[in-house]
Protein backbone atom coordinates (compact mmCIF):
# COMPACT_ATOMS: atom_id res chain seq x y z
CA UNK A 1 0.00 0.00 0.00
CA UNK A 2 1.80 3.02 -1.27
CA UNK A 3 1.75 6.52 0.17
CA UNK A 4 1.50 9.50 -2.11
CA UNK A 5 4.76 11.44 -2.16
CA UNK A 6 4.38 15.20 -2.38
CA UNK A 7 6.99 17.05 -4.41
CA UNK A 8 8.97 19.88 -2.77
CA UNK A 9 8.28 23.49 -3.78
CA UNK A 10 10.43 25.52 -6.16
CA UNK A 11 11.71 22.76 -8.42
CA UNK A 12 13.49 23.97 -11.52
CA UNK A 13 11.86 22.13 -14.40
CA UNK A 14 13.87 21.55 -17.59
CA UNK A 15 11.01 20.18 -19.67
CA UNK A 16 7.27 19.57 -19.35
CA UNK A 17 5.33 16.70 -20.89
CA UNK A 18 1.61 17.22 -21.28
CA UNK A 19 0.04 13.76 -20.93
CA UNK A 20 -3.36 15.02 -19.80
CA UNK A 21 -6.25 12.89 -21.00
CA UNK A 22 -3.97 9.99 -21.89
CA UNK A 23 -4.61 6.64 -20.26
CA UNK A 24 -2.40 3.70 -19.46
CA UNK A 25 0.17 2.96 -20.91
CA UNK A 26 0.62 6.18 -22.90
CA UNK A 27 1.67 8.56 -20.06
CA UNK A 28 4.52 6.26 -19.05
CA UNK A 29 5.61 5.54 -22.63
CA UNK A 30 5.66 9.25 -23.47
CA UNK A 31 7.59 9.88 -20.25
CA UNK A 32 10.16 7.24 -21.21
CA UNK A 33 10.60 8.96 -24.56
CA UNK A 34 10.59 12.52 -23.22
CA UNK A 35 13.26 11.92 -20.58
CA UNK A 36 15.71 11.18 -23.39
CA UNK A 37 15.48 14.87 -24.32
CA UNK A 38 16.89 16.25 -21.04
CA UNK A 39 20.31 15.99 -19.44
CA UNK A 40 21.34 14.01 -16.43
CA UNK A 41 20.34 15.80 -13.21
CA UNK A 42 17.63 17.87 -14.91
CA UNK A 43 13.97 17.58 -13.97
CA UNK A 44 11.09 16.43 -16.17
CA UNK A 45 7.59 17.52 -15.22
CA UNK A 46 4.70 15.32 -16.37
CA UNK A 47 1.11 16.58 -16.36
CA UNK A 48 -1.42 13.77 -16.27
CA UNK A 49 -4.97 12.82 -15.39
CA UNK A 50 -4.64 9.03 -15.11
CA UNK A 51 -4.56 7.92 -11.45
CA UNK A 52 -2.61 4.85 -12.64
CA UNK A 53 0.39 7.11 -13.21
CA UNK A 54 0.68 7.39 -9.41
CA UNK A 55 1.95 3.80 -9.46
CA UNK A 56 3.48 3.63 -12.91
CA UNK A 57 5.80 6.63 -12.77
CA UNK A 58 7.41 5.99 -9.33
CA UNK A 59 7.65 2.27 -10.14
CA UNK A 60 9.38 2.96 -13.42
CA UNK A 61 11.75 5.48 -11.79
CA UNK A 62 12.81 2.88 -9.23
CA UNK A 63 13.51 0.40 -12.01
CA UNK A 64 15.21 2.79 -14.41
CA UNK A 65 17.27 4.53 -11.71
CA UNK A 66 15.73 8.00 -12.03
CA UNK A 67 14.85 9.91 -8.88
CA UNK A 68 11.10 10.27 -8.30
CA UNK A 69 10.63 13.63 -6.60
CA UNK A 70 6.88 13.38 -6.01
CA UNK A 71 3.61 14.81 -7.26
CA UNK A 72 1.52 17.92 -6.86
CA UNK A 73 -2.23 18.29 -7.29
CA UNK A 74 -3.18 20.97 -9.76
CA UNK A 75 -6.67 21.96 -10.81
CA UNK A 76 -8.04 18.84 -12.53
CA UNK A 77 -4.71 17.14 -13.11
CA UNK A 78 -1.59 15.91 -11.34
CA UNK A 79 2.02 17.08 -11.88
CA UNK A 80 4.75 14.47 -11.44
CA UNK A 81 8.45 15.32 -11.09
CA UNK A 82 11.35 13.10 -12.11
CA UNK A 83 15.07 13.89 -11.89
CA UNK A 84 17.00 12.11 -14.63
CA UNK A 85 19.83 9.88 -13.46
CA UNK B 1 -8.34 8.87 22.53
CA UNK B 2 -6.60 10.91 19.89
CA UNK B 3 -4.32 8.02 18.94
CA UNK B 4 -7.35 5.74 18.62
CA UNK B 5 -8.99 8.23 16.27
CA UNK B 6 -5.69 8.43 14.44
CA UNK B 7 -5.71 4.68 14.08
CA UNK B 8 -9.20 4.70 12.60
CA UNK B 9 -8.06 7.30 10.11
CA UNK B 10 -5.03 5.20 9.21
CA UNK B 11 -7.10 2.05 8.68
CA UNK B 12 -9.62 4.01 6.60
CA UNK B 13 -6.77 5.29 4.47
CA UNK B 14 -5.29 1.79 4.06
CA UNK B 15 -8.61 0.35 2.92
CA UNK B 16 -10.11 3.13 0.89
CA UNK B 17 -7.42 5.55 -0.27
CA UNK B 18 -4.07 3.88 -0.74
CA UNK B 19 -3.60 1.58 -3.69
CA UNK B 20 -3.42 -2.09 -2.69
CA UNK B 21 -0.55 -4.12 -4.03
CA UNK B 22 -1.19 -6.14 -7.21
CA UNK B 23 -0.68 -9.38 -5.26
CA UNK B 24 -3.35 -8.39 -2.72
CA UNK B 25 -5.68 -7.74 -5.64
CA UNK B 26 -4.78 -11.01 -7.38
CA UNK B 27 -5.39 -13.11 -4.26
CA UNK B 28 -8.69 -11.41 -3.48
CA UNK B 29 -9.80 -11.73 -7.10
CA UNK B 30 -9.17 -15.49 -6.99
CA UNK B 31 -11.22 -15.72 -3.80
CA UNK B 32 -14.11 -13.81 -5.36
CA UNK B 33 -13.94 -15.88 -8.57
CA UNK B 34 -14.31 -18.97 -6.35
CA UNK B 35 -17.23 -17.34 -4.49
CA UNK B 36 -18.93 -16.61 -7.81
CA UNK B 37 -18.48 -20.21 -8.93
CA UNK B 38 -19.72 -21.50 -5.58
CA UNK B 39 -22.70 -19.19 -5.85
CA UNK B 40 -23.73 -20.50 -9.25
CA UNK B 41 -21.50 -20.00 -12.28
CA UNK B 42 -18.03 -18.97 -13.47
CA UNK B 43 -17.13 -15.30 -13.49
CA UNK B 44 -17.16 -13.69 -16.95
CA UNK B 45 -17.30 -10.25 -18.53
CA UNK B 46 -18.12 -10.30 -22.21
CA UNK B 47 -21.45 -12.14 -21.97
CA UNK B 48 -22.88 -9.22 -20.04
CA UNK B 49 -21.76 -6.40 -22.27
CA UNK B 50 -22.79 -8.42 -25.35
CA UNK B 51 -26.23 -8.79 -23.79
CA UNK B 52 -26.54 -4.98 -23.63
CA UNK B 53 -25.73 -4.70 -27.35
CA UNK B 54 -27.95 -7.69 -28.27
CA UNK B 55 -30.76 -5.92 -26.57
CA UNK B 56 -30.12 -2.74 -28.55
CA UNK B 57 -29.91 -4.55 -31.91
CA UNK B 58 -33.03 -6.56 -31.12
CA UNK B 59 -34.95 -3.39 -30.17
CA UNK B 60 -34.15 -1.69 -33.47
CA UNK B 61 -35.13 -4.83 -35.37
CA UNK B 62 -31.69 -5.77 -36.67
CA UNK B 63 -31.59 -9.17 -35.00
CA UNK B 64 -34.14 -11.73 -36.09
CA UNK B 65 -34.46 -13.86 -32.95
CA UNK B 66 -37.16 -16.28 -31.86
CA UNK B 67 -37.38 -14.61 -28.49
CA UNK B 68 -35.93 -11.36 -27.15
CA UNK B 69 -32.49 -11.43 -25.48
CA UNK B 70 -32.52 -11.78 -21.70
CA UNK B 71 -33.34 -8.58 -19.85
CA UNK B 72 -30.08 -6.91 -18.74
CA UNK B 73 -31.37 -6.53 -15.20
CA UNK B 74 -32.23 -10.23 -14.91
CA UNK B 75 -29.36 -11.87 -16.78
CA UNK B 76 -26.49 -13.29 -14.74
CA UNK B 77 -23.60 -12.04 -16.93
CA UNK B 78 -25.08 -8.58 -17.18
CA UNK B 79 -25.77 -8.32 -13.45
CA UNK B 80 -22.16 -9.38 -12.70
CA UNK B 81 -20.91 -6.58 -14.95
CA UNK B 82 -23.28 -4.03 -13.43
CA UNK B 83 -22.01 -5.11 -10.02
CA UNK B 84 -18.40 -4.71 -11.20
CA UNK B 85 -19.13 -1.20 -12.46
CA UNK B 86 -20.80 -0.28 -9.17
CA UNK B 87 -18.01 -1.71 -7.03
CA UNK B 88 -15.29 0.03 -9.02
CA UNK B 89 -17.22 3.31 -8.99
CA UNK B 90 -17.65 3.12 -5.23
CA UNK B 91 -13.90 2.57 -4.82
CA UNK B 92 -13.05 5.42 -7.19
CA UNK B 93 -15.39 7.93 -5.57
CA UNK B 94 -14.28 7.12 -2.03
CA UNK B 95 -10.61 7.42 -3.04
CA UNK B 96 -11.40 10.72 -4.85
CA UNK B 97 -10.11 9.21 -8.08
CA UNK B 98 -13.32 9.47 -10.08
CA UNK B 99 -13.49 12.09 -12.83
CA UNK B 100 -14.68 12.15 -16.39
CA UNK B 101 -11.45 12.43 -18.36
CA UNK B 102 -11.88 13.27 -22.01
CA UNK B 103 -8.82 12.17 -24.02
CA UNK B 104 -7.40 13.65 -27.24
CA UNK B 105 -9.25 12.63 -30.42
CA UNK B 106 -6.49 10.21 -31.44
CA UNK B 107 -7.19 8.19 -28.32
CA UNK B 108 -10.92 8.14 -29.08
CA UNK B 109 -10.27 6.71 -32.56
CA UNK B 110 -7.85 4.15 -31.14
CA UNK B 111 -10.38 3.13 -28.52
CA UNK B 112 -13.12 2.69 -31.13
CA UNK B 113 -11.02 0.51 -33.43
CA UNK B 114 -9.48 -1.48 -30.58
CA UNK B 115 -12.95 -2.16 -29.18
CA UNK B 116 -14.14 -3.52 -32.53
CA UNK B 117 -11.12 -5.85 -32.71
CA UNK B 118 -11.62 -6.95 -29.11
CA UNK B 119 -15.20 -7.85 -29.98
CA UNK B 120 -14.03 -9.96 -32.90
CA UNK B 121 -11.21 -11.62 -30.90
CA UNK B 122 -13.57 -12.41 -28.04
CA UNK B 123 -15.98 -14.02 -30.51
CA UNK B 124 -13.28 -16.38 -31.80
CA UNK B 125 -12.02 -17.17 -28.30
CA UNK B 126 -15.49 -17.56 -26.75
CA UNK B 127 -14.67 -14.87 -24.24
CA UNK B 128 -12.37 -11.99 -23.38
CA UNK B 129 -9.31 -12.33 -21.17
CA UNK B 130 -11.64 -13.39 -18.34
CA UNK B 131 -13.96 -16.03 -19.85
CA UNK B 132 -11.45 -17.05 -22.50
CA UNK B 133 -8.29 -17.11 -20.37
CA UNK B 134 -8.61 -16.49 -16.62
CA UNK B 135 -11.83 -18.37 -15.90
CA UNK B 136 -11.21 -20.88 -18.71
CA UNK B 137 -7.96 -22.09 -17.15
CA UNK B 138 -9.53 -22.18 -13.69
CA UNK B 139 -12.29 -24.32 -15.21
CA UNK B 140 -9.59 -26.66 -16.58
CA UNK B 141 -10.52 -25.97 -20.17
CA UNK B 142 -7.65 -26.27 -22.66
CA UNK B 143 -8.66 -23.20 -24.65
CA UNK B 144 -7.55 -21.02 -21.71
CA UNK B 145 -3.94 -21.99 -22.33
CA UNK B 146 -4.07 -21.40 -26.08
CA UNK B 147 -5.67 -18.01 -25.48
CA UNK B 148 -2.87 -17.17 -23.04
CA UNK B 149 -0.29 -17.92 -25.74
CA UNK B 150 -2.33 -15.83 -28.18
CA UNK B 151 -2.55 -12.94 -25.71
CA UNK B 152 1.23 -12.90 -25.22
CA UNK B 153 1.83 -12.82 -28.99
CA UNK B 154 -0.88 -10.19 -29.42
CA UNK B 155 0.50 -7.95 -26.69
CA UNK B 156 3.88 -7.80 -28.44
CA UNK B 157 2.16 -6.86 -31.71
CA UNK B 158 0.08 -4.20 -29.95
CA UNK B 159 3.13 -2.75 -28.25
CA UNK B 160 5.03 -2.56 -31.55
CA UNK B 161 2.10 -0.66 -33.00
CA UNK B 162 2.08 1.81 -30.10
CA UNK B 163 5.84 2.41 -30.48
CA UNK B 164 5.32 3.06 -34.19
CA UNK B 165 2.43 5.39 -33.45
CA UNK B 166 4.53 7.42 -30.98
CA UNK B 167 7.08 8.08 -33.71
CA UNK B 168 4.47 9.26 -36.20
CA UNK B 169 1.60 10.87 -34.30
CA UNK B 170 1.15 13.40 -31.54
CA UNK B 171 -2.05 12.97 -29.56
CA UNK B 172 -3.20 16.60 -29.73
CA UNK B 173 -4.91 18.48 -26.92
CA UNK B 174 -6.91 16.61 -24.31
CA UNK B 175 -10.55 17.32 -23.67
CA UNK B 176 -11.82 18.56 -20.32
CA UNK B 177 -11.77 16.75 -17.00
CA UNK B 178 -14.91 17.23 -14.98
CA UNK B 179 -16.88 15.97 -11.98
CA UNK B 180 -13.58 15.35 -10.24
CA UNK B 181 -14.77 16.60 -6.87
CA UNK B 182 -17.54 14.16 -6.02
CA UNK B 183 -17.73 13.80 -2.23
CA UNK B 184 -16.63 10.37 -0.97
CA UNK B 185 -19.87 10.00 0.98
CA UNK B 186 -21.56 9.26 -2.37
CA UNK B 187 -19.60 6.02 -2.49
CA UNK B 188 -21.01 4.91 0.84
CA UNK B 189 -24.52 5.91 -0.24
CA UNK B 190 -24.06 3.83 -3.42
CA UNK B 191 -22.94 0.91 -1.27
CA UNK B 192 -26.18 1.17 0.70
CA UNK B 193 -28.00 1.30 -2.65
CA UNK B 194 -26.30 -1.94 -3.71
CA UNK B 195 -27.46 -3.68 -0.55
CA UNK B 196 -30.97 -2.35 -1.16
CA UNK B 197 -30.87 -3.63 -4.78
CA UNK B 198 -29.75 -7.06 -3.57
CA UNK B 199 -32.72 -7.29 -1.23
CA UNK B 200 -35.05 -6.00 -3.93
CA UNK B 201 -33.84 -8.76 -6.28
CA UNK B 202 -34.28 -11.40 -3.61
CA UNK B 203 -37.84 -10.29 -2.95
CA UNK B 204 -38.88 -10.04 -6.61
CA UNK B 205 -40.64 -12.79 -8.56
CA UNK B 206 -38.48 -12.83 -11.72
CA UNK B 207 -36.81 -16.10 -12.77
CA UNK B 208 -33.72 -16.86 -10.71
CA UNK B 209 -34.45 -13.84 -8.50
CA UNK B 210 -32.70 -15.53 -5.61
CA UNK B 211 -29.47 -15.78 -7.63
CA UNK B 212 -29.25 -12.12 -8.66
CA UNK B 213 -28.04 -10.72 -5.30
CA UNK B 214 -24.95 -12.95 -5.49
CA UNK B 215 -24.09 -11.90 -9.04
CA UNK B 216 -24.54 -8.28 -8.06
CA UNK B 217 -22.66 -8.26 -4.77
CA UNK B 218 -19.81 -10.62 -5.71
CA UNK B 219 -19.50 -8.69 -8.97
CA UNK B 220 -19.29 -5.48 -6.93
CA UNK B 221 -16.62 -7.04 -4.75
CA UNK B 222 -14.63 -7.90 -7.86
CA UNK B 223 -14.99 -4.33 -9.15
CA UNK B 224 -13.93 -2.90 -5.80
CA UNK B 225 -10.86 -5.14 -5.61
CA UNK B 226 -9.92 -4.36 -9.20
CA UNK B 227 -10.03 -0.64 -8.63
CA UNK B 228 -8.38 -0.66 -5.20
CA UNK B 229 -5.42 -2.65 -6.52
CA UNK B 230 -5.58 -1.31 -10.10
CA UNK B 231 -5.27 -4.96 -11.08
CA UNK B 232 -4.92 -5.05 -14.82
CA UNK B 233 -4.34 -8.11 -16.95
CA UNK B 234 -3.17 -5.96 -19.87
CA UNK B 235 -0.51 -4.58 -17.59
CA UNK B 236 0.36 -8.12 -16.45
CA UNK B 237 0.99 -9.27 -20.01
CA UNK B 238 2.37 -6.01 -21.42
CA UNK B 239 4.76 -4.72 -18.77
CA UNK B 240 7.32 -7.55 -19.11
CA UNK B 241 7.78 -6.40 -22.71
CA UNK B 242 7.48 -2.65 -22.03
CA UNK B 243 9.30 -1.81 -18.79
CA UNK B 244 10.22 -5.25 -17.43
CA UNK B 245 8.00 -4.70 -14.38
CA UNK B 246 6.56 -8.07 -13.34
CA UNK B 247 4.46 -7.37 -10.23
CA UNK B 248 1.13 -7.41 -12.05
CA UNK B 249 1.98 -10.43 -14.20
CA UNK B 250 3.04 -12.40 -11.13
CA UNK B 251 -0.17 -11.44 -9.34
CA UNK B 252 -2.25 -12.68 -12.29
CA UNK B 253 -0.31 -15.98 -12.39
CA UNK B 254 -0.84 -16.61 -8.67
CA UNK B 255 -4.48 -15.59 -8.95
CA UNK B 256 -5.07 -18.14 -11.72
CA UNK B 257 -3.51 -20.92 -9.63
CA UNK B 258 -5.46 -20.07 -6.46
CA UNK B 259 -8.76 -19.84 -8.29
CA UNK B 260 -8.08 -23.16 -10.01
CA UNK B 261 -7.91 -24.96 -6.67
CA UNK B 262 -11.33 -23.75 -5.59
CA UNK B 263 -13.06 -24.31 -8.89
CA UNK B 264 -11.44 -27.69 -9.56
CA UNK B 265 -12.60 -28.90 -6.14
CA UNK B 266 -16.20 -28.01 -6.94
CA UNK B 267 -16.04 -29.70 -10.33
CA UNK B 268 -14.31 -32.77 -8.95
CA UNK B 269 -16.88 -33.15 -6.18
CA UNK B 270 -19.60 -32.78 -8.81
CA UNK B 271 -21.01 -29.74 -7.07
CA UNK B 272 -20.89 -27.99 -10.45
CA UNK B 273 -21.15 -29.32 -13.99
CA UNK B 274 -17.76 -30.24 -15.44
CA UNK B 275 -18.64 -28.78 -18.83
CA UNK B 276 -19.04 -25.25 -17.44
CA UNK B 277 -16.84 -22.91 -19.53
CA UNK B 278 -15.50 -25.81 -21.61
CA UNK B 279 -16.14 -24.36 -25.06
CA UNK B 280 -15.29 -25.52 -28.60
CA UNK B 281 -12.40 -23.08 -29.03
CA UNK B 282 -9.39 -25.36 -28.69
CA UNK B 283 -7.14 -24.62 -30.26
CA UNK B 284 -7.31 -22.26 -33.15
CA UNK B 285 -10.28 -20.08 -32.15
CA UNK B 286 -8.74 -19.29 -28.79
CA UNK B 287 -5.24 -18.83 -30.22
CA UNK B 288 -6.22 -16.50 -33.08
CA UNK B 289 -8.84 -14.78 -30.93
CA UNK B 290 -6.18 -14.32 -28.24
CA UNK B 291 -3.74 -12.73 -30.66
CA UNK B 292 -6.34 -10.26 -31.96
CA UNK B 293 -7.71 -9.53 -28.50
CA UNK B 294 -4.20 -9.20 -27.03
CA UNK B 295 -3.03 -6.69 -29.62
CA UNK B 296 -6.24 -4.69 -29.35
CA UNK B 297 -6.31 -4.57 -25.55
CA UNK B 298 -2.87 -2.91 -25.50
CA UNK B 299 -4.08 -0.20 -27.88
CA UNK B 300 -7.31 0.13 -25.87
CA UNK B 301 -5.44 0.36 -22.57
CA UNK B 302 -7.79 -2.13 -20.98
CA UNK B 303 -8.93 -5.74 -21.37
CA UNK B 304 -12.47 -6.93 -20.70
CA UNK B 305 -12.26 -6.42 -16.95
CA UNK B 306 -9.76 -3.54 -17.04
CA UNK B 307 -11.83 -1.51 -19.48
CA UNK B 308 -14.92 -1.97 -17.35
CA UNK B 309 -13.39 -0.75 -14.10
CA UNK B 310 -11.83 2.21 -15.94
CA UNK B 311 -15.28 3.05 -17.28
CA UNK B 312 -16.37 3.27 -13.65
CA UNK B 313 -13.42 5.58 -12.96
CA UNK B 314 -14.67 7.95 -15.66
CA UNK B 315 -12.07 7.36 -18.39
CA UNK B 316 -13.92 8.35 -21.54
CA UNK B 317 -11.57 6.46 -23.85
CA UNK B 318 -12.59 3.22 -22.16
CA UNK B 319 -16.25 4.16 -22.51
CA UNK B 320 -15.63 4.20 -26.26
CA UNK B 321 -13.80 0.87 -26.02
CA UNK B 322 -16.59 -0.85 -24.09
CA UNK B 323 -19.28 0.50 -26.45
CA UNK B 324 -17.59 -0.65 -29.67
CA UNK B 325 -16.46 -3.88 -27.98
CA UNK B 326 -20.05 -4.69 -27.03
CA UNK B 327 -21.51 -3.75 -30.43
CA UNK B 328 -18.89 -5.64 -32.39
CA UNK B 329 -19.03 -8.74 -30.18
CA UNK B 330 -22.81 -8.84 -30.46
CA UNK B 331 -22.74 -8.49 -34.26
CA UNK B 332 -19.96 -11.03 -34.82
CA UNK B 333 -21.51 -13.53 -32.47
CA UNK B 334 -24.89 -13.17 -34.18
CA UNK B 335 -23.31 -13.52 -37.61
CA UNK B 336 -21.26 -16.56 -36.56
CA UNK B 337 -24.27 -18.23 -35.00
CA UNK B 338 -26.41 -17.61 -38.10
CA UNK B 339 -23.78 -19.52 -40.09
CA UNK B 340 -23.13 -22.20 -37.46
CA UNK B 341 -19.51 -21.08 -37.23
CA UNK B 342 -19.37 -21.03 -33.42
CA UNK B 343 -19.03 -24.81 -33.48
CA UNK B 344 -16.15 -24.67 -35.94
CA UNK B 345 -13.68 -22.69 -33.86
CA UNK B 346 -12.12 -25.79 -32.37
CA UNK B 347 -12.89 -28.62 -30.00
CA UNK B 348 -14.13 -28.48 -26.41
CA UNK B 349 -11.30 -29.98 -24.37
CA UNK B 350 -11.85 -30.58 -20.66
CA UNK B 351 -8.35 -31.38 -19.45
CA UNK B 352 -9.29 -33.91 -16.72
CA UNK B 353 -10.81 -36.11 -19.45
CA UNK B 354 -7.29 -36.51 -20.81
CA UNK B 355 -4.88 -36.16 -17.89
CA UNK B 356 -7.12 -36.43 -14.82
CA UNK B 357 -7.82 -33.73 -12.21
CA UNK B 358 -4.41 -34.12 -10.59
CA UNK B 359 -2.64 -33.82 -13.91
CA UNK B 360 -4.74 -30.81 -14.91
CA UNK B 361 -4.07 -28.89 -11.71
CA UNK B 362 -0.40 -29.78 -12.00
CA UNK B 363 -0.39 -28.43 -15.56
CA UNK B 364 -1.97 -25.13 -14.44
CA UNK B 365 0.61 -24.73 -11.68
CA UNK B 366 3.54 -25.57 -13.95
CA UNK B 367 2.36 -23.29 -16.77
CA UNK B 368 1.75 -20.34 -14.42
CA UNK B 369 5.03 -20.86 -12.57
CA UNK B 370 6.96 -20.97 -15.85
CA UNK B 371 5.39 -17.64 -16.82
CA UNK B 372 6.06 -16.32 -13.29
CA UNK B 373 9.72 -17.33 -13.39
CA UNK B 374 10.27 -15.99 -16.91
CA UNK B 375 8.88 -12.54 -16.09
CA UNK B 376 10.64 -12.48 -12.73
CA UNK B 377 13.95 -13.30 -14.41
CA UNK B 378 13.19 -10.70 -17.07
CA UNK B 379 12.56 -8.08 -14.38
CA UNK B 380 16.26 -8.24 -13.57
CA UNK B 381 17.68 -9.06 -16.98
CA UNK B 382 15.27 -7.02 -19.19
CA UNK B 383 15.85 -9.57 -21.94
CA UNK B 384 12.26 -9.42 -23.18
CA UNK B 385 11.91 -5.62 -23.06
CA UNK B 386 11.29 -4.02 -26.44
CA UNK B 387 13.09 -0.69 -26.70
CA UNK B 388 11.25 2.32 -28.12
Amino acid sequence: MSDVKIAPDGLEVARTLDAKGLSCPMPLLRTKKEIEKINSGEILEILGTDPGSRNDIPGWCARAGHEYLGEKEADGYICFYVRKK
Amino acid sequence: MSSFAGKIKEVYSDFFKKTWSPMTGGILLALLAIFMFAWQRPWGIVGGIRNWADWLFYSIGLFDLDEPPAHPLYYSSSVMDLGLLAGAWISAVIAREFAFRVPPMLEIYKGAIAGILMGFGATLAYGCNVGGFYSAIQNLSANGFTMMIGLIIGVVIGLKYIYWEMEHFMPGPAGPTFLSKLPPILGFIAFAGLIYAAYAYAGSDVDDAELMPGYLLIGAGIGFVFHRSRLCMVNGFREPFMTGEAAMGKAVAISVILGTFGIAIMKFMELRAEELYVVPAFWWGSLVGGIIFGAAMVVAGGCGSGSLWRVAEGQVKLWVVIITFALSNSLFRYWFEENDWMEKLGKPVFLPDYIGYGGSIFLVIVAMLIWYIIIDWNEESNKLVLEI
